[in-house]
């Protein structure tokens, strides 16, 4: 696993998200450096939803803040319409450059509460995104797409003016932040973690909103989670990460159904309900955790994987085709 | 009161409504009490000029009866070793101290605060260098820069107020970086900079309405310590030339023979000066709860 | 609830309620179930059902200003006035009665070595000498997987993974041999596959050593297949109690079907509808007189407004809080009646097919 390559891209004028070598690296005390992403490809279609999951520790969340440059990766691409005379890379772009292009690309977050400034009223809350580009008088439009957003996440208007987010529960305080990304028109809605912290029959509620959103708004997600089930849920195709790096790219049924990868198969046998595609016997993982500032040469994944072989230490794996639409980082994949 | 995660988790589940009114009720006695206090010598302060009081400056002897007379109608405080009323006296000093209270931390959180939200969000080259100043003033012994200013101009309510602000900079902007810190971490931040807002916008729209909770909080703490610090000042001899102050007050009666034989002179002012601060921190400590229950939820 | 033999933990009607600045609140409200010895049960919940405050509640460790009210007995003994004589009880919670926590990191003492947090509760409780403590306290961690327990001894909590911190909070908990083990979301801040081994050792050492355990959580996937037993609780009651097995394939309470029915199926291809439960769960402040559950369910009678619903059996050891179970000829009733009326008792629009229709718009308190 944790291999590199970028064959798992796909190319079409359909492709308006295209992340290509992403490397994010933070110095952490004098002279050790936390290898959080570490050369990551992937590319999303316009109307997919492109799920990443993982466990504590994978990156997954550090790719999401690298798409939107907070902060900026170490090194690679970030291409919005790529391949199109619009293409625009946003690692290239600083100051007010990249602040033009942002409204592109939203995000929603774990934490619904501290997602929201608890001091302001929601209103203002979900106005805030025009009110920036508007120079401060947002007008009657803006004033009507507020209200047609509010609407449309189910969450009265009337009430947003005139209340701040403790005042409403976890689950209604998403559907603000989704409000709030909404106001933007973005082409693009990254979701870091969006129920996690939400009760279960909460989930179900929000999940169903990102696809009727999805919908409405004509959006592309990128959708982040640990949890197996939800993923497969909301993706149209998925991404498994591990330590930093790319396990198994694929469509999301195939993968679940046929899974290639140890690791993957490792979490779908994990999982409470485990998937009918795996057995128990594909959950038993050593416990020998590798460090993020250290991590094993060749595969990352060798430490702890059943079937690793002196190769995986030598030789990073690359991701490789398996069949359509499902490619994966082994050198030894079930197939 | 800060309820344990068990009950935080029922309570969740109620409307906040309930809560919201509830609050409003909190602000009992406890609050109003050195409330009052406060507004009673805040407002005969400013009142002063216009009231009906004796002149702290006159002198009113009588004949045949040694001064300091002690407390009677003509005198609520008694008066001073120069037959000068206390009442008077007290009240006079209280418009200077308590102007250089409030001046001094009108100056100290401005500038303090400023840069340490500044540096907070920033950070990089600019953090380190309000870091590094923050260092040295707090690592330089405060008595001797006051001591050194002072030596260098004249000690006015505006000259000393700066010399105390400036020793206050240092505490407060370490507390305002901080708590810029924090919330600068949240996600509603990062959000913030996806809808494409500049870092004035996030300084100003959305870190400054948080962090004014945890500073403003102790603004009132803040003044007490400056009122004590000014009193302090004057004990040494340190403080305005002209005028009264409580610290010069104070220090007129805190003689030993004068405290032996006429405590009023010097235990006027430290019960009036006792009783401002007392109230400054009370309401300070009383405000900084209410503000972290209304953020948090009810302590969660 | 058989009755063959005296169960060892047997919990009758516990109410529990928290004076608080906005209210009392209700976080237990009625909660009955018998624990055999050697038996696991599940109890499942979602936030605010009240099965943290009901596990404190065994474990003693509710704050002075709670009032409980109902009955508590661990083998033949009254627990709650027990609790109220502290000093003749010390050697039982902690020993008969242990608890494994959520968050490792906060149950284990950062300065403290992992090997002194385990012997520490062998020499306060047994009387051990500190050599035969530690020595023990090494066996512990040897049997809960740790590996080179020898030198885990000396490390300190920030040196080990969660899983590992997890298996160290295990082992002190197990350290005196308790008849009764209760573990509060155990493995719900660990990753999911540091997760499954986690569940497994607390199975296998269960196993071992005859011990009961209780197992909070608000995943229902955490106990399937695993616990004998499973109580269901909302708004601080009791709603259902069965085997395991029957919770998934035979629900008798509404609200457990509905939690089956939303969660998102691994198996289940992507994009998937999902059912969500309109409505959100009610104020703890002031609990209604009838079923909590009436204002978000689908087969709300009048009945079920007017009068809570005793908790009464569905069949061999199935016990469920409602009028009207699921997959009874009365809830078929009743479904179809709302169907056909377009909405319940309680006004909750329902949907000819019988699903529940969500409002849309909505301020602060109302809708989830």
């Amino acid at each position: 696993m944790a291999g590199r390559g970028t064959v798992q891209l796909r190319g079409g004028k359909d492709v308006i998200l295209r992340v290509e070598n992403l490397v994010q690296e933070f110095p952490v005390g004098r002279n050790r450096v936390v290898h959080a992403v570490s050369d990551v490809s992937f590319d999303l279609r316009k109307g997919e939803t492109l799920g990443i999951v993982g466990e504590s520790g994978c990156g997954k969340s550090t790719t999401a803040r690298a798409l939107v440059q907070l902060p900026p990766p170490t090194s690679g691409r970030v291409v919005l319409d790529p391949d199109s005379e619009n293409e625009v890379d946003l690692t290239r772009l600083s100051g007010n450059d990249l602040r033009n292009v942002r409204p592109r690309l939203q995000m929603i977050f774990q934490d619904p509460i501290s997602s929201l400034n608890p001091r302001r009223r929601v209103m203002d809350i979900v106005s805030e995104g025009l009110e920036i580009w508007s120079d401060g008088d947002i007008g009657t439009e803006g004033r009507e797409r507020v209200e047609e957003v509010l609407h449309a996440v189910g969450i009265d208007p009337a009430a947003a003016a005139s209340h701040r987010p403790h005042q409403f529960s976890g689950g209604q305080c998403q559907r603000i932040s989704i409000a709030r990304a909404l106001t933007m028109n973005p082409e693009i809605l990254i979701c870091d973690e969006p129920v996690s912290a939400l009760d279960v029959s909460v989930q179900a509620k929000i999940l169903n909103l990102l696809e009727d959103m999805k919908a409405r708004y004509d959006l592309s997600l990128v959708f982040i989670s640990h949890d197996l089930s939800v993923v497969r849920n909301v993706s149209d195709r998925v991404v498994v990460m591990y330590l930093g790096k790319l396990c198994e790219v694929g469509d999301a049924d195939r993968l679940y159904e046929a899974p290639a990868h140890p690791y993957t198969r490792a979490l779908l046998a994990s999982a409470p309900e485990p998937a009918r595609s795996v057995g128990v016997a594909d959950a038993v993982l050593g416990d020998d955790l590798p460090s993020p500032t250290d991590p094993p040469s060749g595969c990352r994944f060798r430490t702890r994987c059943p079937l690793a072989i002196d190769r995986c230490a030598a030789e990073e794996p690359l991701m490789k085709k398996i069949d359509e639409d499902h490619f994966v980082a082994c050198h030894l994949p079930f197939t | 009161m800060t309820l344990p995660s068990e009950v935080g988790d029922a309570v969740m589940a109620t409307s906040y409504t309930q809560a919201e009114s509830a609050k409003a009720r909190r602000l009992g006695l406890g609050f109003w009490l050195p409330m009052s206090w406060m507004i009673l010598i805040v407002g005969v302060a400013l009142l002063a000029p216009v009231l009906p009081l004796k002149d702290p400056t006159d002198y009113f002897i009588r004949p045949g009866e040694r001064p300091p007379y002690p407390p009677s109608a003509d005198h609520w405080f008694g008066t001073d070793q120069d037959a000068r009323d206390m009442f008077s006296r007290i009240i006079s000093g209280a418009r200077v101290s308590l102007a250089v209270g409030f001046m001094t931390i009108a100056m100290s959180f401005t500038v303090g605060g400023a840069l340490g939200m500044v540096a907070g969000l920033v950070r990089g080259w600019f953090d380190r260098l309000a870091s590094f100043l923050f260092l040295v003033l707090l690592s330089f012994p405060g008595l001797v820069l006051v001591i050194l200013i002072i030596s260098l101009v004249d000690p006015t309510v505006l000259t000393i107020s700066v010399t105390l602000a400036i020793g206050g900079i240092a505490p407060v902007g370490r507390l305002a970086r901080a708590a810029t810190l924090s919330f600068a971490e949240r996600e509603f931040v990062i959000a913030a900079r996806t809808l494409g807002a500049r870092n004035s916008r996030i300084l100003f729209r959305e870190l400054l309405p948080n962090v004014i909770i945890p500073m403003g909080a102790l603004v009132l703490l803040g003044v007490a310590a400056a009122i004590l610090a000014e009193g302090g000042l004057a004990f040494l001899g340190l403080s305005l030339e002209k005028g009264e102050t409580w610290g010069k007050l104070i220090r007129n009666g805190a003689g030993s023979r004068v405290l032996r034989d006429s405590p009023w002179v010097a235990f006027g002012p430290i019960t009036v000066m006792f009783l401002t601060l007392a109230s400054l921190n009370y309401i300070g400590d009383y405000l900084r709860d209410f503000f972290n229950v209304r953020e948090t939820g009810l302590g969660r | 609830m058989t009755g063959r033999q005296a169960p060892l933990l047997s919990v009758r009607d516990l109410k529990v309620v928290f004076p608080t600045p906005i209210g009392m609140v209700h976080a237990v409200d009625g909660v009955s179930f018998d624990l055999e010895a050697g038996q696991s049960m599940g109890i499942v919940g979602e936030s605010g059902s009240g099965k943290t405050v009901t596990a404190k509640t065994l474990m003693n460790l509710l704050p002075s200003y709670a009032l409980v009210d109902g009955s508590v007995t661990f083998d033949g003994r009254d627990l709650r006035s027990l609790a109220a004589q502290r000093k003749t009880e010390k050697h039982l919670w902690g020993v008969e009665i242990s608890m494994v926590f959520q968050d490792p990191m906060t149950s284990l003492n950062p300065v403290k070595k992992v090997g002194e947090q385990i012997a520490e509760s062998l020499r306060y409780h047994l009387g051990q000498t500190r050599t035969a403590a530690r020595r023990q306290a090494g066996d512990l961690l040897e049997q809960v997987g740790i590996p080179e327990p020898g030198r885990r001894l000396d490390e300190y909590p920030h040196q080990l993974s969660g899983g590992l911190r997890q298996r160290v909070v295990i082992a002190a908990a197990l350290a005196c041999e308790p008849r009764v083990l209760i573990a509060d979301e155990p493995t719900t801040s660990l990753d999911v596959t540091v997760q499954k081994h986690i569940l497994d050792l607390l199975d296998d050492l269960r196993a071992e050593r005859g011990m009961s355990m209780i197992l909070v959580t608000h995943d229902l996937g955490v106990v399937k297949g695993r616990t004998d037993e499973v109580m269901v609780m909302y708004a601080g009651r009791t709603m259902e109690e069965a085997p395991t097995e029957e919770i998934f394939s035979q629900q008798g309470h509404p609200y457990t079907e509905a939690l089956i029915e939303t969660i998102p199926k691994i198996n289940s291809a992507s994009h998937t509808r999902l059912v969500p439960i309109p409505g959100q769960p009610p104020v703890t402040t002031s609990p209604p007189t009838g079923c909590p559950f009436a204002d978000r369910c689908r087969y709300t009678t009048d009945l079920c407004v007017a009068q809570g619903p005793p908790l009464t059996p569905l069949g061999d050891d199935h016990h469920v809080a409602c009028h009207t179970p699921v997959g009874t000829p009365a809830a078929e009733t009743v479904l179809a009646a709302n169907a056909a009326r377009g909405h319940t008792a309680t006004g909750l629009e329902i949907h000819q097919s019988g699903v529940p229709v969500g409002a849309v718009v909505d301020g602060p308190g109302e809708q989830t």
